[in-house]
């Protein structure tokens, strides 16, 4: 039955548009000093969402510039504040980073929240229900764990982590399940590391030669296996979800964008952008097709974006 | 005219195939089992990005996706007091974009090479002392646990050096703060800095390069060229704002490695350092010219460092001055 069949995500963005909106928003982030550029961040991840399709429905991005420009105003503030109180006195530096260290789970829980709030698809939002207390007890002891254990409890932690994101996900008032088990992460981990231990000893072998090209595809072999393993542990009600990405296809695909990247000073960052986008997102599917019509959305609550941005700027942008 | 577009009620994510139309006043939504009109100052319409699809929210939470994007552009245009700007004017011309490419060029280039090192003079020169005397005691501390060592200079040839600066110092104005800290140099080999408040450091080992004391004065003028103009307060600064902004303006492209993003703001800091040294290297000549002491004996000084630079490899202060042959070639030059 064609109903019973799984869908692939579809995406439409084309280099040369996104090249006009990605110099555009530069341009005007840098003519403005940066104030644009929470409007900018906004236009991107308008383009991006916009063009990815499922069963011919597209995503919403629906951030408001003027929240992300509050949050950003409020991260650069504390960098600044951290650079400059680095050089008067290491000891207020330190105290900062304790500091950093603390506020760090709420700027987590808050921009997973923002992220999903600010995602709709068929007129339903997204949404994220996980607190504070619940990171600090899923994931924040779990990564303290795996830092006293000296990374034998870290397979633990990336279970814990995963699970904690995936099961306080919702879309509109359906949340999404996991179902993946410890002894998953603890074997799929065990081969990331026996592919790590081989880019090591090649790396030797070659002199350091090999070193990067090996070094991308260990982390090639590490994201496509921990996101498949992700991927085919996540439900939304009755729809199931796979992730055909391959260290190969990642490998070739970040190998390509960093000589790109480099060799065109920067102005190949949009092709490479939108390629990424497309690889990623075509190979994910998911299935049946026909119980997308069944959810019912959530109420409107306001978010605040702060977390959001300190998120991105300390690399804990979760995207699709 | 009417366009294809795919409705959702808000409520649930079930979609139907409505057609929308627009008569300038209201919009018209026709499918299966709906059939409403809209007053068109109720619907909020999403803005153009690209072809991407356009959403048009009704007052009730509903909302209408349509792929026709010329369709909707062309009603809206038709609207009395409709605004003709839009960012998508821009980045729809080939020619807009270009501009724009060149726009970001000159301007980040104009931002970095005179806008922040102006910002960062004004603060340097504004800083409290104080302050400035608290920075300059954290980076000797620094410096003094993690790259220098105590001096093993005998104490009388100590106090010589310390007459020496105690001369090179005493016609200059606003110098009485100013001191020598004699260190050993161990990785750093012969070398010289001024730190912020009057901190000038030298280490045995230039001490020993130096062939007499002429060649010595010179290189404390230098520093001290540094110190006047506060070089060491300023580059901080400028590194330090530049990084902010630079994370800042490509905050917009998360995906570029941070090698790349890093490459830049490096190159910037060893321009930032040659400027520097040149400024330096022409406060010590001209005050090597006024107490009429021979060029030379910079420019001697110089090349013997660059002989003995050439025997310890690694990490070196000395290795983002200018090139030594220019600048000794400088120095003769005022002779």
């Amino acid at each position: 039955m064609h109903d019973q069949a799984t869908v692939a995500f579809k995406f439409n963005g084309r280099a040369g548009e996104y090249f006009a909106i990605w110099i555009v928003n530069l341009c005007l982030s840098v003519i403005t000093l940066g104030i644009y550029s929470a409007w900018a961040k906004v236009r991107r991840k308008r383009y991006f969402y916009g063009n990815t399709l499922l069963n011919d429905s597209a995503f919403e991005y629906l951030a408001n510039p003027w929240a992300i420009l509050k949050g950003r105003a409020i991260v650069v503030m504390a960098f600044l504040a951290y650079s400059l109180s680095n050089q008067v006195n290491p000891l207020i530096g330190l105290a900062l980073v304790l500091l950093v260290l603390v506020v760090m789970p709420w700027v987590i829980v808050k921009a997973l929240r923002f992220n999903a709030r600010n995602t709709a698809q068929r007129n339903v939002r997204f949404g994220f229900t996980g607190g504070y207390g619940r990171l600090l007890v899923a994931v924040v002891l779990p990564a303290l764990a795996a830092i006293v254990t000296l990374g034998i409890a870290f397979p633990y932690f990336l279970y814990c982590k995963d699970r904690f994101i995936v099961e306080n996900a919702a879309y509109g008032t359906t949340r999404f399940a996991f179902h993946g088990t410890v002894g998953n992460y603890y074997w799929a981990s065990f081969k990331v590391f026996l592919v790590g231990l081989g880019f090591l000893i090649g790396s030797v072998i070659s002199f350091g030669i090999g070193a990067l090209p090996l070094y991308l595809l260990a982390r090639s072999y590490a994201i496509s296996t921990m996101a498949r393993l992700r991927w085919a542990n996540t439900s939304l009600s009755e729809i199931r979800f796979a992730c055909a990405w391959s260290a190969g296809g990642l490998f070739g695909l970040y190998f390509v964008n960093i000589i790109a990247v480099i060799g065109s000073f920067g102005l190949l960052v949009p092709w490479t952008a939108i390629r990424t986008a497309k690889y990623q997102l075509e190979h994910l599917s998911l299935g049946p097709a026909s119980a997308l019509s069944g959810f019912v959305a959530a109420s409107e609550a306001q978010v605040s974006a702060l977390g959001d941005e300190a998120g991105e700027m300390l690399g804990f942008d979760f995207g699709l | 005219m009417s366009v294809a577009a795919v409705h959702y009620d808000g409520k649930t994510s079930q979609r139907s195939a409505v057609e929308l139309s627009c008569d300038g006043v209201s919009m018209r939504v026709l499918g299966s089992g709906i059939d409403r009109a809209w007053p068109w100052a109720e619907v909020r319409i999403s803005s153009r990005v690209g072809n991407t699809s356009r959403h048009l929210d009704f007052p009730d939470g509903s909302q209408c996706e349509t792929a026709d994007n010329d369709a909707i552009d062309a009603w809206l245009a038709a609207q009395p007091g409709a605004s003709r700007f839009s960012v998508h004017r821009i980045e729809r011309r080939l020619r807009y974009a270009l501009a724009a490419v060149a726009l970001t060029g000159i301007a980040v280039w104009l931002g970095f090479a005179y806008g922040i090192p102006a910002l960062a003079k004004q603060v340097a020169f504004r800083l409290p002392a104080s302050t400035e005397r608290l920075i300059g005691a954290d980076a000797l501390r620094a410096l003094d646990q993690t790259r220098l060592g105590p001096s093993t200079l005998p104490s009388e040839r100590a106090a010589q050096l310390q007459k020496l600066f105690s001369s090179v110092t005493a016609d200059l104005d606003g110098a009485s703060n100013y001191r020598l800290e004699l260190r050993a140099g161990r990785r750093l080999g012969a070398n010289a800095l001024a730190l912020p408040s009057g901190i000038i450091v030298m280490t045995d080992e230039l001490v020993a390069l130096a062939d007499d004391d002429r060649q010595l004065v010179a290189v404390l003028a230098h520093e001290l060229g540094h110190m006047r103009q506060r070089h060491a307060l300023r580059s901080v600064l400028q590194n330090s704002t530049a990084a902010v902004l630079f994370a800042v303006a490509v905050g917009d492209l998360t995906s570029v490695t941070s090698f790349a993003a890093a490459l830049p703001t490096m190159l910037l800091q060893a321009k930032y350092s040659r400027e520097f040294e040149t400024e330096a290297d022409e406060f010590a000549l001209a005050y090597l010219a006024k107490k009429g002491i021979a060029p030379d004996a910079f420019s001697a000084l110089l090349e013997r460092l660059q002989r003995a630079e050439g025997a310890t490899a690694g990490l070196d202060y000395f290795s983002t001055h200018p090139a030594t042959r220019e600048r000794v070639e400088r120095s003769r030059a005022k002779r």
